[in-house]
Parts: C-alpha cells; structure tokens; sequence
C-alpha cells in the first residue's frame, strides 16, 4: 500500500528557446525561433516512481507542483518494485564561459554566416549542398524533497555541412560538422564546406570495400563511437540492473587489453558536458576500464542503489522525458604508441575514417558501427580509398583484441539516442589498432 | 483530458492577429494524454502520465515562408511574431496560397472511444504481458505498456477548419536468456486489437531460440528480411528518395527514373492514407490525402510532394505533408506506406532469415549501400528455421536488391507507419565469423 506522503520528489523544468537555420543549394529554406516549456514532476511511493511530464509548466505555479507531486504518487500506486535512492553527493558546477554568446548575435547574421560554409561546398562536380544550423538555449530548475534546489542557464550550437558530388549517374556524399557548449563556433569556418565537398568528389573514385575479418587502424572519431557503442551502453546500470548487459558482474575482471583505459566524463567542457546530473546528482569523471580491468558501471541514484560497483552522476533527460543512465564525453585514453607503430602493427588490413554513427545489443554484445571512408593497407603503407564499409563484432573478444593505442586524442561531438530520447556527447579517442576486426563491405 | 477544441478561441484570436501580419497564416494545435508503464524485470518500476500542448503557427507574405511553435499558449504572440521574422529571412518561393475548405466523404478509423488512458487498464495489460511470457526459459529484462489519447486541429486564414482525434495503444517486451535477447511489440489504434500474447510469445522465443546461436561462414546466400527488419531499410534509404524535395535538390538516387523500369516488376508501393494506424484525412498543410502511388510494374509513378515543394517546382501536392519540419512546421513524409511483391512461399527455399537489423541508420541514404549486423538471424529451409546465428554482417544496396526480389510473404505487418509483407531477396552477401 502507498503511503500518503512520497518518500521522495523532485521537478525538473526547462524553459527556452530553440534556433534553426536550414539552407539548400543557396537557398534559405527556414531559419526561426521556436519556444519549450516542459517539465517533469517524479515522485517515489512505497514501491516504485509515478512521474508526470507537463507541457506549458510556467503556468502551473506552486499549486501546479504540488498537484503534479499528488498525481505522480498516485501513479506510483501500479509499481510493484521497490525502488531504493542511493545517497550522493550533490552540487552544481560553474557553467564553462562562452567565447562568443550566439543569443547576441541576429538570425541574419547567424544565417549569413551559415550561408558562407554552405557557398564554399558548391564547388565544381558537387550537386546538392546543404547546412544546417541549431542552437538551443534555455534555464534548467531543478528542485527534490530532500531541499536541494539548482538553476543554471543551458546553451548549446551547431552546423553541419553536408555535399554531394555527382558524376555519370553516381552519386557519393559527405559531411563536416561541429557542436560546443562554448559559443557561436562556426565563423571562417568555410574550409569545412570545402573538406566535405572535397571528399565527397574523392569518394566517387573510391571503391567499394572488400569485406572479411583483417586488422583495422579505426581514427580518433571512429575509436570515439566504437568506445561509446562496444563498451559504454554496456555499462550503463540500468542495463546491467535489467540484466542486458554482456558486462554485468565482470568488475574487476580484465575484459580488455591492457592497453586500454576508457573514461566518461560529464565535467570536460565538451559538447556533453553537464553541470548537474538531470535528478540533481553531482558530476564527476568516471574510469569505467582502468588498464583493461572493469572498474565501473555508469548510475543513476537507482541503479548506483540497487546494483553497487559505480558511480552516480551519469542521469540524464531530453526535454521533460524520465531520467535515464547516460554517457556524457565518453573517450579512450591516450597510449604510447606513434602513428609509424600503429601503421606497422597493422602490417595489412584497413584505416578507418569518420563516423556515419552505430548501434548496439548490450544484452547480446553485439555492436555495429560504420566509417565514412576508409583506405586499404598493405605492408603498412596506405593506399587506395575506399567507401561504405562498417564494422561489427562481440563486445568481449573485441575488446581483447584493441593492440596498440597512439598519442593523438580527439574528441568529437554528436547525440547519441536511448529509449527514445536523444542527448548530445562527445565520442574521443586516439588512432587504435584493432586485430581481426570484422569488416562489412559489399564484396569478399 | 483536454482536446483541441478546447482552445478554437485560441486559435480564431491567432488567426485574426496574423491577417493583419501576413497575407496568409495558418495554426496547427496537437495535444495529447498518455499514461505508460514501464517493467524492470517483471515488475512495473516506472508509471509515467504526459500531457502535451503544441502550436505551431505558420506565416505566409510575398512567397516568404515562415514558422514557429511554442509549448505555452500565453506566448501565442511570441510565437506569431518569431514565424513573421522567420518568414523575412527565408528566400520567397513560388506560392499560390494555402488549401480551401473541402468536405471529406469517407471516414478514418483510429479513434477507439473505449480507450482511456489509466493506469489501471495499462496495469492490466502488464499482467497479460508478463503471464505469456512465462513458459519458457528467457526471462523478462524491460518492456511496458503505453495508452494515449490525443487530439491535432489545422485552421488556416482561408477558412480551413480541421480536428483529428486518435487513439493509441501499445505494448513491448525485451527477455534475454544468457547472451541471446528477444525483442518484439505491438501497436493499434484501438484496444481490443492489442495483442500482449504474441508479443510476449515472440520476445520469449526469439530469445530461448538463438540462446544456441552459432557461427556462420562468409558465404553469398539469399535473405528473407522480416517486416521489422525491411522497415529499416525501406525507411532510412527508400523513402527519402521517393521525396520531391530530395529529388529537386539532387540528392535523390531515383530522381532521374521517374517512368522507367528500374525495379522488380512485381513491385508494388503506395500510400493509402485512410488504412492504418496513421490514417488521417487531411495532411499537415491541411490538403486532403489521397492515395498515391510511387512505384508501380517496376517503375516509379509519383514522387511525394507537401504544398510548399509542389508550388515551388510546378507540381501537385500530393497531400504528403506531415508534422516533422524545423520550427513545427510541414515537411514531407508518408502516413500508411503499403509494400508488396509476388507473392511466395519465401521460407520454403533454403535462405537466411533476419529479424532486425543493428546499425540500419548508418546506411548510405544516397546510394542505397549499406553493411549491418545481423540481429536473430537464422538458416531457414523448407518453411522451418534452422541454424540460429549469434553474429553476421549483411551488405547490399537497397537499390539493386529491389531490381530482383524472389518473393514476398503473404502476412502483412504494421511497422511505424509502413505495412510491409516479409521479402526474400537473391544473392545478398554475409560475411560470417566462422573460418
């Protein structure tokens, strides 16, 4: 039975504004302002959460929370599992300083400049460019039961560029683009319209890869999403409480080379950074593999209560959406080995370049990612470039087999999406060596 | 429950504001009510009520489109003047105005009166869900139910005046047994359709079946791609290319086939927008749907075009429009995509069969090549499924795959908002993780 009063609440609230600027072949399709208003309202009963999420919560005032915090209990009432919050600590962290503040800058100059990036990809042999630009800004409140209460203001932008070169009937793509926390980032940035339309010509003469198992050099963006698909949904704790993770009860085992440290880290001023986590938790880095040895799972107060190993600090929400176990700047560390070595090492197989995104069965631990392009190796030379070629593979015996680590970590920003709600992060790593990776392509 | 309906003031004082503003405006109000439960193993750990409000106005002056929404009804004007600015921003288009009022002659069904979102019937349901899956060896890792109720109104300057009510309901369930997970869900429009005992049946034998899952060598094999799998493909490389803006932007593979045979003659794809769970009468500009056939003997038909796009390049709407553009405003899609082939006994031949696919989204969407892991894959021959395998990648061209189909099944299956049969195609290459 529920008791009258909830063990817990909290609120979380958003309210602000979003920017778009869509541009194609030199013509502005849309550029506007749009206004979110949304909270989400959770209450614990006896047993489990009732939540209640509210378009419109600006208007609802004191009245309205409480209302929601009734309603919410309420709902509570058809949970049968008895949810327990770990304690944590809590507290926010100062936001990063912005260089150059997008708000004070008009739609038409944002567009302007959008409109630069988008020019310089129209180049002879592309025929179709388009750019983008997104920006959203807003303040984030948060307030729970236990009389913690935060407020901090959020913002965050974008362009993309993406060409499409065409030559007798064939047709070949791709795409530039970049994300921060820290400001307008996308003036004199027209050399990334040129990069893509550039590559997007080359990959016309690109060939098909030749799929099978062989050694493969992923690029810090690729290591980045292979880091993020093969290792970081699989530490997840809610994942591991529902038992769908292929990593559940292995901390302390070594389940990667030991050439291998992977961190997240909420607290890097990066594209997913957050100052608080999305129920009020304080952030902090987090070594999930630490010399090839399992060393935590990523949690929310639930999951850090119910399955242990780990460290809270890592829920986070889209919008008015429940909170979820997220990663946030999730990267390989650096290792010691040269690029020179890691070409060696790899003697003959494949370099792998860019990221057209990937996905994962945790429980299964099987992932799939895929690289915009690629070239071959052949005694530690590289040749030709190739196109559309993917990789996939078994979370525990890949892991294992990542040789050599280099000494160029990068980061990149981009969204990564889980039931149904999508958060932005950034993927980094340096070059890794990969042995008998499984490579997709369209002939054997 | 709030409805539409309840804001037509709203609506009328927005109107009567942007006629002094703009030559032409138009509001478009969605709201809804949904309660879902969430399960963590057997239990329900999360019950979660959403209510939703949004208006997105649309602006229209000298062929300068523009748009915004809001989530609050007292920044109405807020919202009005940011889609006026958007519009001065835009380039001007080619524009011959917004749609008039028309009377619709035939009827939709996905609006079930019984269906109230509560917590008690969802609870309900949970039971259902949890006590089919019992008679096996996987256990229960997620899943949930869902009810909704939501109501989306289109009024225009020209007098259009549209509501649309819908009902919906749904079900999911993931089970895992060792390393093998099975994930299957259901989703209507009307309650009583429902049906918790397949979905729990099919998680809880996808998942006890390929907890044997082997290793496949490299090999070139036909592949049967079940609807769940087909949609991935059909959705992420297909569609897009069947839209009339992509093609008149020249990112669309099919933009110069129109009229020529460049796929299976047996091949058959439409929108009926009145058959489905995403059947509606009116489109997003307020244009009334129509079916529309894109592919027909092989040959492309018709391409898909909301309003906007169609003035711009001198074609007909075909009441494509859906609610998914930046700032609320239209953009092209489909409502109740329908997929067809010759009809044959497509498991009867020896083949490999694929339930889902990992990574669909990483496909080239211009070219049609993708390379993706194979998700509950198994041999099948002679109607029955064989070998279940644990790990294999599938690349192909969605393109050249359509050129040459060797059957589709005779059930047919509701993804999103696509009915696609299950499809066998030719000589698709694997590359296994067997030596």
């Amino acid at each position: 039975m529920a008791t009258e009063e909830p063990r817990y609440y909290d609120v979380r609230h958003l309210a602000g504004t979003s920017t778009h600027i869509d541009i194609e072949n030199g013509t502005i399709e849309a550029a506007g302002q749009s206004f979110a208003d949304t909270a989400i309202v959770r209450a614990l009963g006896a047993t489990g959460w009732g939540m209640v999420a509210i378009d419109n919560f600006s208007e609802a005032g004191q009245s309205g929370l409480m209302q929601a915090v009734a309603e919410a209990l309420s709902l509570s009432k058809v949970t049968g599992e008895r949810v327990e919050l770990a304690d944590v600590k809590t507290g926010v962290l100062p936001v990063p300083a912005i260089k150059e503040d997008p708000r004070e800058v008009s739609l038409e100059e944002k567009t302007e400049i959008l409109s630069s990036i988008e020019s310089a990809a129209r180049i002879p042999g592309i025929v179709n460019t388009r750019a983008r630009y997104i920006e959203s800004e807003g303040t984030v409140w948060f307030m729970n039961s236990s009389g913690n209460e935060y407020r901090y203001e959020s913002l965050r932008s974008g362009y993309s560029i993406l060409a499409v070169a065409g030559r007798g009937g064939e047709m070949q793509m791709a795409r530039e683009s970049e994300h921060a926390i820290t400001g307008l980032n996308m003036r004199h940035k027209e050399e990334k319209g040129r990069e893509a339309a550039e590559r997007a010509l080359l990959l016309l003469d690109a060939a098909p890869a030749r799929g099978g198992t062989m050694n493969a050099i992923l690029d810090q963006e690729l290591a980045g999403v292979f880091a993020h698909e093969a290792i970081g949904h699989a530490s997840e704790g809610d994942l591991v409480k529902e038992g769908v993770s292929v990593i559940k009860g292995m901390i302390g085992q070594q389940i990667a080379n030991n050439v291998v440290t992977i961190v997240d880290d909420p607290t890097l001023p990066e594209f997913g950074f957050m100052p608080v986590d999305a129920e009020g938790s304080a952030v902090t880095r987090t070594e999930i593999i630490r010399d090839g040895v399992l060393k935590n799972y990523l949690h929310s107060r639930e999951t850090l209560a119910a399955v242990g190993d780990g460290v809270a600090g890592h829920a986070r929400a889209e919008g008015s959406s429940s909170p979820i176990v997220r990663m946030s700047n999730t990267f390989i560390e650096n290792g010691d080995s040269t690029m020179d070595e890691i070409l060696e090492g790899c003697k003959n197989g494949i370099l792998l370049k860019g990221s057209r995104g990937g996905q994962v069965d945790p429980g299964r631990g099987v992932f799939q990612f895929n690289a915009e392009y690629g070239y071959l190796i052949q005694n530690g030379e590289k040749l030709g470039m190739v196109r559309d070629v993917s990789l996939s593979g078994d979370i525990l015996s890949t892991m294992h087999n990542i040789a050599l680590c280099g000494t160029d970590r990068k980061m990149t920003p981009g969204y990564c999406g889980k039931g149904g709600q999508s958060v932005p992060v950034t993927d980094g790593a340096p070059h890794i060596l990969l042995r008998n990776a499984v490579v997709g392509g369209r002939h054997a | 429950m709030h409805n539409v309906t309840d804001y037509t003031d709203l609506v009328e004082t927005v109107l009567a504001k942007a006629r002094h503003e703009a030559d032409e405006a138009e509001v478009y109000l969605g709201v809804s009510d949904h309660v879902s439960l969430e399960l963590r193993r057997r239990q329900v750990g999360e019950a979660e009520k959403t209510v939703t409000w949004a208006m997105a106005i649309r602006t229209i002056t000298d062929g300068h489109i523009g748009a915004s929404m809001t989530m609050s009804p007292a920044r109405w004007e807020d919202c009005l003047t940011a889609a006026i600015a958007s519009g001065r921003i835009s380039d001007p288009q080619a524009w011959g105005g917004l749609p008039e009022p028309v009377t619709f002659s035939r009827d939709i069904d996905v609006y079930d009166p019984s269906l109230i979102p509560d917590a008690d019937t969802a609870s309900d349901l949970i039971t259902s869900l949890c006590t089919a899956a019992e008679n096996g060896e996987a256990e229960i890792a997620g899943g949930g139910v869902s009810l909704g109720r939501g109501s989306s109104l289109i009024a225009n300057t020209n007098g259009v005046l549209y509501t649309h009510d819908a009902t919906s309901a749904s079900a999911s369930l993931e089970m895992i047994n060792g390393t093998s997970t099975g994930y299957e869900f259901d989703h209507v429009s009307h309650l009583n359709d429902l049906d918790t005992d397949k979905v729990a049946k099919e998680a809880l034998f996808q998942a006890d079946y390929w907890a044997g899952a082997g290793g496949i060598e490299s090999c070139a094999s036909d592949v049967v791609l079940t609807p769940m799998a087909l949609s991935q493909l059909v959705g992420g490389i297909l569609m897009p290319a069947l839209s009339g803006r992509t093609v008149h932007a020249g990112r669309s593979f099919l933009a110069d086939k129109k009229g020529v045979p460049c796929m299976d003659p047996s091949l058959v794809l439409y929108d009926d927008p009145y058959d489905g769970s995403g059947a509606t009468r009116w489109d997003a500009d307020g244009v009334a749907t129509r079916r529309l056939d894109f592919i027909r003997d092989g040959t492309v038909q018709s391409f898909a075009y909301d309003l906007r796009t169609a003035y711009r390049y001198g074609e007909t709407t075909t009441g494509s429009a859906v609610r998914s553009g930046a700032g609320g405003a239209p953009a092209i899609g489909v409502h109740c995509l329908k997929l067809d082939a010759r009809r044959d006994e497509v498991r009867e031949e020896k083949a490999v069969l694929a339930n889902g696919l990992i990574g669909a989204h990483t496909a080239n969407t211009i070219t049609g090549d993708f390379s993706v892991e194979l998700s509950n894959a198994a041999c099948i021959e002679g109607g029955e499924f064989g070998a279940p395998i644990r790990s294999a990648m599938l690349s192909g061209n969605l393109f050249d795959m359509l050129t040459d189909i060797a059957g589709a099944g005779e059930e047919r299956r509701e993804i999103g908002s696509m009915t696609l049969p299950e499809v066998r195609f030719k000589n698709l290459h694997i590359i296994g993780t067997q030596e």
